[in-house]
Order: structure tokens, then sequence, then C-alpha cells
């Protein structure tokens, strides 16, 4: 029994020291997961910074002398990012002898929603002495500054990084210099860096400036201390686990352990000899999961924050629609998609970067800032490809590249103006010559190849009810257990199939691609992300309920569409009979829509006006309607039949059709 | 859109105002009845307010004269403007009232 005290003494020893090892092991494992995660956050806005410094810097380059344009740069870049205090382009002294010696436009966020752009360069304000400046001058890269305290009133911290900007003979002539406020960091970087209850965090900058202050150690006690590097602003992050809290949970069960010891040697035994089998093993594939579980938490959590999620998306332009989705592979991948109006364009992209995990959707968040920012200033598909390359080949530092296709949709006129960067090429339904085929594209290359290679752009037409699909490689690599893929010619297929074939709803389209293949691969575990997206350029389209009393938001709508003045009675007329009449017939007893789309057609002859009024109500064919005669006396005349006849009088032409249980009728009238 | 009928003597005169569209119309053929009944009057249907028609509301007017020639009544058009003259000439409408 001594002899088995002693080993038992022995071994609970030993039992203390591996779990102390383990622990800590457990400890750093768990503080470099946080720190990464830190580090990520960090990057996230660091890589977003500096992306706006550069991509300012080359609008400026190209509108260097156009004082209007710069100011419009800043101004937009302050009201795009939520998280910058100021933007500025300082000049070269004397670069604009008129405006005086000092020349620095800046625009400086006052509230939420108000932003003032003005010129603050003077003999007072010298930029030339300040450190952003100066060091914006002669780096060619963007250089960091140490945060400090804004003393413009928020009392936040901030810190700046500043680039240089170019004249054509390559001198530098001015420097950007963008300024973020840190306490977004501050608030948000506790959730990951505060690992246990008592332990603590820094960040200092590279020359040792408190970002966060750590509390002070102290004499005697033992700490335990993890840091990471930040590349871009070489800011130290670190994690500080005093010993005694980080064995605090071991001692207790020392104690325990020792008053069992005295209970019963046999028991105590077998409870050590079950435990260490069984601890070990615990610690360490919980701390391997938890650590990877985090990293596709956040990567996660990242790439869908970025993804437009709202549809319809656009409640004020009537004429195009568009539905996307992702459905992301178990580990994360790097697809994306993201589309916006403004001018009346329609802005969009879908894309693929090469690998997964956590660098990938990096990438692809950088992807959707660049894309953002060089569309909100260029409208040129080539030229935004060419911009978003050179800016992606400088930041590439893990050799990573993405495919990559854009489009800008002209809304009024419905010309696509796209580029390709060896992206699957999207599928373009025609809806009125009912015909699918791939979109002609020029291959180019995928970004982040080679810096300097120059994208070329097509055009294609497209008409009302076309319908553009656009995917990644996950559709058509899917695979099923066999190994077999779905497949290019499969998808090209289901355009024609029945089910699919007239169905002119974007959103509808992707859902029923996205269940033929589920279909297809039959549970299948997918092995990468799936994305989908479908636009449709349509004539503007009104809704009304099967209720007479709406009749008046016929007028409202007429009214928006801008038709000739001398024309807007007669088209409202025409409107007015035909949605009445299947207000009135269409839907006997039944609840039921209406819907009226418009659009102007340019022809050989002039200009045409098109509507088609649709519904789903029993087959009614107003043009079969006896023509009435309106030479006839009063005592002659029928009440009815004035409606159609009317229509017939104002509109040119008049067609019906009855296709996929819908009334379908046509008014054209030439202009 | 607004109906109102005044009695001048041996005229009935009626005055809208607003849009005679198919949802009005509802209102509108309530509001005239008086007209339908009425004998040996001159009926002026005053439509200088009257801003747009559509079939309902000319079926409510072909009413009213048919009425009218039934109960030996006369019925006069006032004040259309451009839009509703060129509806009343697309219907044969101009050759059925006498419009001032």
């Amino acid at each position: 029994m001594i002899v088995a005290g002693i080993a038992l003494e022995a071994i609970s020893c030993i039992m203390y020291f591996t779990s102390r090892v383990a622990i800590r092991h457990e400890a750093e494992l768990r503080a470099k997961t946080e720190l990464r995660k830190a580090e990520l956050e960090i990057e996230l806005h660091t890589i977003e910074m500096e992306t706006a410094a550069k991509t300012l810097a080359l609008l400026v380059e190209k509108h260097i002398d156009c004082l209007d344009s710069v100011y419009a740069a800043t101004d937009l870049a302050v009201r795009t990012m939520r998280t910058f205090t100021s933007v500025a382009v300082a000049y070269v002294p004397d670069y604009f002898p008129k405006a005086g010696r000092y020349f620095e436009a800046c625009s400086s966020r006052i509230t939420e929603d108000s932003v003032y752009t003005r010129q603050i360069g003077s003999a007072a304000h010298d930029y030339t002495e300040m450190e952003w400046w100066q060091n914006g001058f002669v780096h060619d890269s963007c250089w960091w500054c140490e945060p400090y305290m804004d003393d413009s009133g928020s009392e936040a911290p901030v810190v700046s990084c500043s680039y240089p900007v170019c004249n054509a003979q390559g001198e530098v002539v001015a420097v950007v210099c963008v300024d973020m406020r840190l306490d977004y960091l501050q608030q948000k970087l506790p959730e990951y860096l505060q690992v246990y209850k008592n332990s603590y965090f820094s960040i200092r900058s590279s020359k040792g400036g408190d970002i966060v202050r750590a509390m002070d150690t102290v004499p005697g006690r033992k700490y335990n201390i993890y840091n990471e590097e930040i590349d871009a602003t070489g800011w130290h992050i670190e994690i500080v686990i005093p010993d005694d809290e980080l064995f605090k949970d071991l001692n207790h069960t020392g104690k325990i352990v020792g008053i069992l010891m005295l209970l019963g040697l046999v028991l105590l035994a077998m409870m050590l000899i079950h435990s260490s089998r069984t601890n070990k093993k615990l610690l360490e594939s919980t701390a391997k999961n938890q650590r990877m579980e985090n990293e596709l938490y956040v990567a996660g959590a990242i790439q869908t924050a970025m993804l437009p999620k709202v549809f319809p998306p656009f409640q004020d332009l009537r004429n195009v629609n568009v539905y996307g989705t992702v459905k992301p592979a178990k580990e994360v991948g790097g697809d994306l998609y993201d589309f916006y109006v403004r001018h009346d364009k329609l802005f969009f992209c879908i894309g693929d970067v090469s690998g997964k995990g956590v660098p990938a959707s990096l990438v692809m968040a950088m992807t959707r800032s660049l894309f953002r920012s060089i569309t909100s200033h260029d409208e040129d598909a080539a030229s935004v490809m060419t911009k978003m390359n050179k800016a992606f080949v400088e930041q590439n530092t893990q050799n990573m590249f993405l495919t990559l296709f854009i489009g800008i949709l002209d809304c009024q006129t419905g010309k696509l103006d796209y580029c390709n960067a060896g992206h699957n090429a999207p599928v373009l339904v025609e809806s009125q010559k009912s015909k699918v085929e791939k979109l002609n594209v020029v291959p180019n290359l995928p970004l982040g190849v080679e810096g300097e290679w120059e994208f070329t752009a097509q055009q294609v037409q497209m008409a009302y009810n076309d319908l553009l699909f656009l995917y990644t490689d996950g559709l058509t690599e899917a695979e099923r257990s066999s190994h077999e893929q779905f497949g290019e010619e499969r998808m090209m297929k289901r355009f024609t199939d029945e089910g699919m074939k007239g169905l002119v709803d974007p959103r509808k389209l992707v859902e029923k691609m996205q269940a033929e293949v589920e279909t297809f691969v039959d549970g299948a575990e997918q092995s990468d992300d799936l994305t989908m997206m479908a636009i449709r350029y349509q004539l503007p389209a009104l809704i009304m309920r099967n209720d007479i009393q709406q009749i008046p938001t016929l007028a409202e709508w007429v009214d928006s569409l801008g038709v000739p003045q001398e024309l807007n009675m007669q088209i409202n007329l025409a409107l007015e009979e035909v949605v009445t009449n299947v207000m009135l017939y269409a839907y006997p007893g039944q609840n039921g829509q209406v819907l009226v789309e418009s659009g102007k057609w340019k022809v050989e002859s002039g200009e045409k006006l098109i509507f088609t009024i649709t519904d789903s109500g029993i087959p009614f064919d107003p043009t079969q309607k006896e023509e009435v005669d309106t030479t006839l006396s009063a005592e002659e005349r029928q009440i009815g039949g004035l409606g159609i006849h009317l229509v017939r009088q104002i509109m040119d032409e008049v067609k019906y059709e009855r296709t996929n249980n819908q009334n379908i009728l046509t008014l054209v009238k030439k202009l | 859109m607004t109906t109102t009928i005044q009695e001048n003597g041996n005229q009935l005169v009626a005055f809208f105002s607003g849009r005679l569209d198919t949802a009005a119309a509802v209102q509108t053929a309530e509001d005239v009845k008086p007209l339908l009944e009425a004998a040996n009057k001159e009926i002026i249907l005053d439509c200088t307010e009257l801003e747009y028609i559509s079939s309902s509301g000319l079926r409510i007017f072909l009413s009213i004269r048919k009425e009218a020639a039934a109960h030996g009544s006369k019925v006069i058009v006032r004040n259309i403007n451009a839009d509703i003259r060129q509806v009343f000439m697309m219907t044969g409408f101009v050759s059925l009232f006498v419009i001032e």
C-alpha cells in the first residue's frame, strides 16, 4: 500500500505536470487563434484604407489638374466608408500658382451623414512639415502614421495612411491621406482578445505608441505572453495571461485529487488511469476544433455580410431585376457576386478566388471593395478591370488569383458593356428570339496574374425581357457520388426544358437551377461554393389587383413614363379600357392580378411605345369582340363595346396571345 | 370626381368635375339618376371641369342621351376639352350630342 501510495504520488505528480504542459499548450493555441482573428479584423480595415488611398491616388492622377474632380473624389471616399473621418489630397507647394503656395483638398466627416469639403492648406497649416506628408512623399507604398488622438472633437484615436500621387512624368506631385477612427476596433477587439477572465491585451504601434494600453505587470508574478505583428501597419498585438490565472482550475483540481487520494487509493488509481488517458485527447481535439470553427465562422461571416441580400433589390428602378445566391461549401471558399445601381446603370460582377479558407475570403472582400471604389468613378468595363487588376497585383502577396466577370448595363438603352477575366462565359437567354446561348467572351487573363495586362471589353445589346445568367464553376463542376459532373451541356439544356423555358423571374430561374443541381448530385457532399446570379432587363411594370378602385394608380403610372404630352391621355385611356376588361372578366369571383409593362423600341421608321398587359385569368381575347358601328344613331347604338373600339382607334397594333396559362395583350403605338 | 345637378326652370344642368374613369363611374352613374327620369327638359352636361373620360363615362352619357330621347328631353354637352373632344370623335359621339 505504501509502495502503491508512493507510486500513486509519483503518478499524480506526473499527471499534474503533464496537465500543466497541456493547459499551457491549449492556452497558446487559443491565444494564437484569437490573435489571428484580431489580425484579420484589423487587416480588413487596413486593406480597405489602403485600397481607398490607392484608388484615390489613381483618380487624382487621372484628373490631376481638375480641382472639382479632386474635391468630388475626396468627398465620395468619406461618404462611402463609414469608418473614415477624413480624406485629403495635398499638393507640392506652388503646384497651383493661383491657389497660393499651399493646396490641400480635404473632406471631413461632420456627422454620420454629412461631409465637409474644402481647401485647408495655408502657411499656418503647412502640411509639408507634417510627418504624413513627408513620408507619403518619399515612400512608394502606403505609409502608416503613428496613431494619434483626433483633435476635431470626436476625441477618438485615429490612424492615417498616406500614398503618393504622380503626374504623367512619374514625379510625385501630391500626397493622399486617409484617416480612420480606431474606436470601432477598440470596441470590437476585446471579443477576440479577452481570452481568459483575468487576462489582458495590448496593441502598440511600430514605434511603441499605445493603441490599446496593457495593464502594468506585477513583479514576482509569472506571465505568458503571445504576440502577433500586423504586416501592413507594423502594429503589435499582445495577449498576456498571468500564470496563476491559467492554472487556477488545475490547482483547484489538485486539491480535490488529494482528498480523493485519502478516500481510496484504488478508486483514485482507477480514476487517474482513466483520466490520464482521456484528458489529453480531449484537450487536443477541442483546441483544434475550436480553432477551425472560429476561423470558418469569421470568414463565413465576412463573406455573407458583403453580398447583397435584399431581393428584389431596386424599388425605384423598375426595369432591371436581379437575384443572386451563394451556396457555400463546407470549407469557406472565395466566390463572390455584387451589384448596385448608379446613374441608371447596373454595375455587377461575379468571381471565383483560387483556393479556399480565410485567405480566399480576404481576397474576395478586397475584390468587392476594389470593384465598388473603382466603379464609383469609372463606367468603362475594360478600364475598371485593368485598374482592379493593377491594384490587385500590387497587394497580392500570396500569389492568389481570381476569375472575374464585370458588366455595366445601361438601364435606359439595354446596352451591356462587359469584360471577362478568365471567368466562365455567362448565358444570355433572349426571350424575343427564344434563343439561349453562351455570351461571346474574350477570356483575357484572370486577375492577379499580370499587372500590366490590358483587358478588352465587349458589348451586347439586351432586348427587353432578356436574361443574363452568371455562375461560378461550382455549378458546372458539381459532382454526384460517381464523380460525374453536372457539366456545361446539361446546364445549357436545362434552360430549354419545360419548367424553365420562359421563366423570366431571376429568382425563380436561379432557384430552379439550384433544384436541378441538387437532384443531380443526389446528396453528394458539395466541394466548392456554388454561386449564381441572374439579371433580367425588363419593361417598367405596374401590378394591380382586380379591383376597379385601383384604376387611378394607372394614370399616375402613365404620367411617370414620360410619354409625349399629347399622347398621355390617349395612352392612359387605352390602357384603362384593357385593364378594366381584365379586372371585370378575367377572374370571375376570385382575386387576381394584372401586370402592365411598357417599353420604348427604336425601329427603322422611328420609335414605338409598347405595352403588354398580362393576367393569369380565364382565357379571354378582347380583340375577338365585334367592332361597334359609330355611325349609328343614339337609339340604335349599343351601350357596350366602346372600350375595345377606343383601344383599336388609339393604338397602331393590338395583339392577343395565350401562353403559360396567361392572357397577354400587346399594344403598340408609333411615335 | 364630383357631379352636381342644378335645376333652372326648364333646364337641368349637371356639372362634372375631375376624372371620370372606371373607378369613378360607379358613383357618377348614381349621381346622374335624376337626369334619366327628367321629362320634357333641356339637359345640359357641363364639362368645363371634366378632365378625362373613359368608356364607362361615355356609357353614362349615352344612357342619359337614350333616356332623354325616350322622355322627350334634349341633351346638350357643354365645354369639352381637347382630349375629351378627341374621344368623342373616335367614338362617333360628336354626332350623337349637341356640343356647345
